[in-house]
């Protein structure tokens, strides 16, 4: 696709029309502004957040020394919270490998694999869930310009989160689906081994009481039963933890395809909830003058002040 | 390469290159060109976290400097004069400007003398300057499109601005493409021979450096036409889900708004987006008639009730695990049965986690069918209330088919029908009489008394004022197949064939000018070439423009042409998008100022 640049026509004529005006300006106030700049830097050294330009109003060319002033607060809390999301980015790609290393078949206990994707899988969600509290405090109240950058911000952080999550849960599933499928096939061997037993005795089931043998044989499916309800619990809770932090971010992303992703649509009611907003302050400044608890105070004054009255003259009179 | 990956890609260039925080700043026209192509989610990603439009962001005086300013607007006189003003009181970090097309000198002078500070980092030109609603079709979404209608002396200064606009446009077309045509245009129409013209001077004269891209084997062809040519495509109903929703309801930049509608179901939005890149069923039932798209519908209806039904199951399962974890056992009998019971459900748990998986998608999936079981939903109601079957079925056989007497019993018959409106009894009269217009004056006649006397609020003269515009003489086409003997022996043959469809079996004008083109056989007589330009063969990539606006009946007509690999790539595009609704109001409007004009005179 065709593109033109006219920057470089365009620098020329701002050189040229500068070269035309700057002698007109120089004569006029010379090193003034730039004397007047330092020294009022020096008086405001805590006014971090206006832009340099507003300082010197007079000085009409400087050459592109204007430099992008410094953010408000908010920002930080918004870098602070992408640094979580890449934090958790490159934790995530750490759980994979582990993973991996965990489902390779090993002679030792994997003790200490489990122990490294407990921990790896904890941090992640822990990232993730200060990620969103944090995020909540990013949002602003009322309709200014300022309110709908937030708002924007919030929302390109919501929809990266949600995505972490949603990766999270993938690798997460996809492991415990491959780690049964090895306990099962490890497992049904044994159980086979003790179904085949078990059968062979049932007809003495009632007349022995628990043999030595049963005895282990119910250990060991207890062990097994416990260890797999252990999983599933870890998996409830974890299931549990990342629907509550969804539900709570999908209030934030936009449904893509939808009307609320489309700029137009955002404009237009950008325009209309910063009328309404003005309307709401204006019958709010209303209802408050008008208040029914100024009237209510001052009754209560009035009256206040009769019952005095009444007590002084009854005290006078009798 | 496709309209609308040219103007996303001009949107990522723009985008790119500036890191940190930006606010985009368009004007009222730019705003669709964008917000049709690019999401607000994709913007977000771009780290653009403000859009906002030229002319309120001089209300505030809040000084944003951590923002970089991006602008992306038409490069008319207006705006440049707001973009001085603001650039002599920079809100913002850096200035990065882009415009929609040519600038001239002149401006360029302008915005150097505003920008004292010297914000400005770049000027550009992307020619992004039309809105590209589909791969194939372009509008240029003009407000004032009656003017094609009315001669030159009428209003010559609104004339020009409209051919200005109207050549601005299709250069960024081309431009966007990177080839430059040769241009042919319909020899019957003025504003067609003019826009042809200037276009041509613009291309070869005036900006021959910026239009000379690498020759091709054959030059691609612009064709000019007007839409008088074909008069009867936009009075017709619709009933292929795109032309019917706008038709109907009313299609704008892919929006459709249900504000008009009575009762909405809840969760519904007031408005919606039918678009083809953002929506797969739209996508593959945007060209399908009405009856094939309920089909469709319901069975996109069954398929997301299975999905909510599980996710049903799974919600009370959980809850119900979740209970069971409350007990806490020491018992081991408790805890083997709980186990079990686990066990069981074990399979759910699988299926719960899925769902939370699933769930973005699954909420998407039930916004869509929603939208769409409403939309069909209104238009079905819409049919009933005005008896479009039995409307449509004389509308095509008025277009299609012949017998003029059999035509002017069944007109009679609609005009005396109670529940037919106002518009629908016009409609059925302007086509009698573009059809029908020299034989039998006097049943002509008849049905014009009969239409006023039966619609109190029909402009006086509106047909006649149309056949004026658009009558016999003044087409060049054969709209219906009856002029010469190849098109009256297919007819024939069609009628004895028969149709698959009476309600579809209508073929707008240009379906023919397409197949002559791709046989080569556009004849010159027709529609000639510009100056001494020349065409060998035939060309690869045509571009179709309608003076006064196209129809999604023949946006429709060129995707299925495009989809039969015929070794030609057809572009439509035109001034406005038309329903019957549009038409008729430019009829109106152009009439009302020629009267006015007459009296002057």
């Amino acid at each position: 696709m065709a593109t033109r640049n006219r920057t470089l026509l365009f620098r020329k004529y701002r050189n040229s029309l500068r070269s035309v005006r700057a002698p007109m300006t120089e004569a006029k106030s010379g090193v003034g502004p730039v004397i007047e700049m330092a020294s009022a830097t020096l008086l405001h050294p805590k006014r971090s957040y206006a832009p340099v330009s507003t300082e010197d109003p007079g000085s009409s060319s400087r050459g592109g020394a204007i430099t992008v002033g410094l953010p408000p607060d908010w920002v930080d809390v918004s870098e602070e919270i992408s640094g979580n999301i890449q934090r958790a980015r490159s934790k995530m790609a750490e759980l994979g490998k582990a993973h991996a290393k965990a489902l390779m078949p090993t002679f030792g206990d994997g003790k200490e694999d489990q122990h490294q994707i407990e921990s790896l899988t904890q941090e992640i969600t822990f990232l993730l869930r200060k990620s969103e509290k944090q995020l909540q405090k990013l949002s602003a109240a009322g309709p200014s310009e300022d309110s709908n950058v937030r708002k924007n911000v919030q929302r390109s952080l919501a929809t990266d989160l949600q995505f972490l999550s949603m990766e999270l849960r993938k690798k997460q599933s996809t492991y415990l689906k491959r780690l049964r499928l090895q306990k099962e096939d490890g497992g049904d061997l044994e159980m086979n081994l003790n179904g085949s037993s078990s059968r062979a005795e049932d007809d003495d089931f009632d007349d022995i009481l628990f043999s030595e043998h049963q005895m282990s044989k119910i250990k060991k499916s207890e062990a097994i039963s416990v260890e797999r309800e252990k999983e599933i619990q870890q998996v409830v809770e974890s299931v549990n933890e990342l629907a509550q932090i969804m539900k709570d971010l999908s209030a934030l992303v936009i449904d893509q395809g939808t009307i609320v992703d489309r700029i137009d649509y955002n404009i237009q009611n950008v325009a209309s909830t910063v009328e309404d907003g003005l309307k709401q302050l204006q019958k709010a400044e209303r209802t408050q003058r008008s208040g029914g608890m100024v009237m209510c105070a001052s009754v209560l004054v009035i009256l206040c002040f009769i019952m005095i009255v009444l007590l002084i003259l009854k005290e006078i009179f009798l | 390469m496709a309209l609308v990956t040219s103007v996303r890609d001009y949107i990522n260039r723009m985008l790119q290159d500036i890191s940190g925080m930006k606010v985009l700043i368009l004007d009222s026209e730019t705003v669709s060109n964008v917000s049709i192509v690019y999401s607000q989610s994709e913007l977000l990603q771009k780290e653009v976290f403000l859009v906002e439009m030229i002319d309120s962001i001089s209300a505030s005086n809040e000084s944003m400097s951590h923002l970089k300013a991006v602008y992306f607007v038409r490069p008319t006189s207006e705006n440049v004069q707001k973009l001085r003003h603001q650039l002599a009181n920079p809100r913002f970090g850096e200035y990065h400007l882009f415009f929609s097309n040519l600038l001239k000198d002149t401006q360029i002078h302008i915005l150097a003398d505003s920008d004292e500070q010297e914000v400005v980092q770049q000027v550009q030109e992307f020619y992004a300057d039309f809105v590209a609603g589909d791969p194939y079709h372009f509008t240029l979404n003009m407000a004032a499109n009656h003017l094609y209608m009315l001669p030159a002396v009428v209003d010559p200064s609104g004339l020009q601005r409209y051919s200005d606009r109207v050549v601005d446009g299709i250069a960024a077309v081309f431009l966007a493409l990177k080839r430059r045509p040769v241009i042919r245009y319909q020899r019957t129409s003025d504003t067609a021979k003019r826009i042809a013209q200037e276009t041509a001077k613009l291309m070869y004269q005036q900006e021959s450096g910026l239009f000379d891209f690498r020759r091709t084997e054959s030059s691609p062809l612009l064709l000019v036409i007007d839409r008088r040519d074909d008069p009867v495509t936009p009075l017709l109903n619709q009933w292929t889900y795109q032309a019917m929703v706008h038709e109907l309801i009313g299609l704008q930049d892919n929006k459709v708004d249900l504000r008009a509608i009575g009762s909405l179901p809840k969760d519904q939005q007031v408005e919606v987006v039918l678009s083809s890149e953002q929506d797969a069923f739209f996508k593959s039932n945007m060209y399908e008639n009405f009856g094939d798209i309920g089909m469709n519908i319901k069975r996109m209806v069954d398929d997301f009730q299975q999905v909510a039904k599980s996710n049903q199951n799974i919600q009370t399962v959980g809850t119900n695990i979740a209970s069971l974890k409350l007990y806490s056992c020491k018992d081991v009998q408790l805890l083997v049965l709980v186990t079990v019971i686990i066990c069981e459900c074990f399979g759910f748990t699988e299926d719960m986690a899925r769902f939370v998986d699933n769930y973005p998608e699954y909420k998407k999936m039930q916004g869509n069918v929603s939208k769409h079981v409403t939309l069909v939903t209104e238009m079905s109601k819409l049919v009933e209330a005005r008896k479009l079957m039995l409307v449509s079925q004389t509308e095509q056989d008025l277009a299609c088919n012949g017998g003029q007497g059999a035509a002017y019993e069944a007109v009679t018959d609609l005009l005396n029908n109670e529940s037919v409106s106002d518009i629908d009894r016009l409609r059925l009269v302007m086509l009698y009489a573009l059809r029908y217009e020299k034989e039998n004056p006097v049943q002509l006649m008849q049905l014009f008394n009969k239409l006023a006397s039966r619609s109190p609020k029909y402009k006086q003269g509106l047909v006649q004022f149309l056949l004026k515009q658009a009558g016999v003489e003044k087409r060049s086409g054969d709209l219906f197949g009856n002029r010469d003997l190849l098109n009256i022996a297919r007819n024939m043959a069609r009628g004895l064939k028969g149709v698959e469809n009476v309600y579809t079996q209508h073929q707008p004008l240009l379906f023919q000018t397409m197949e002559s083109i791709t046989r080569g056989r556009l004849r010159d007589v027709d529609y000639p070439f510009v100056g001494d330009h020349f065409q060998q063969g035939r060309p690869q990539e045509v571009v179709i423009f309608m003076v006064g606006g196209t129809t999604y009946e023949e946006s429709r007509c060129v995707a299925l042409q495009n989809s039969t690999n015929s070794g030609i790539r057809f572009i439509l595009g035109g001034t406005a998008v038309l329903n019957s609704k549009r038409f008729l109001m430019d009829l109106e409007e152009a009439q009302r100022i020629s009267r006015s004009g007459s009296h002057m005179v």
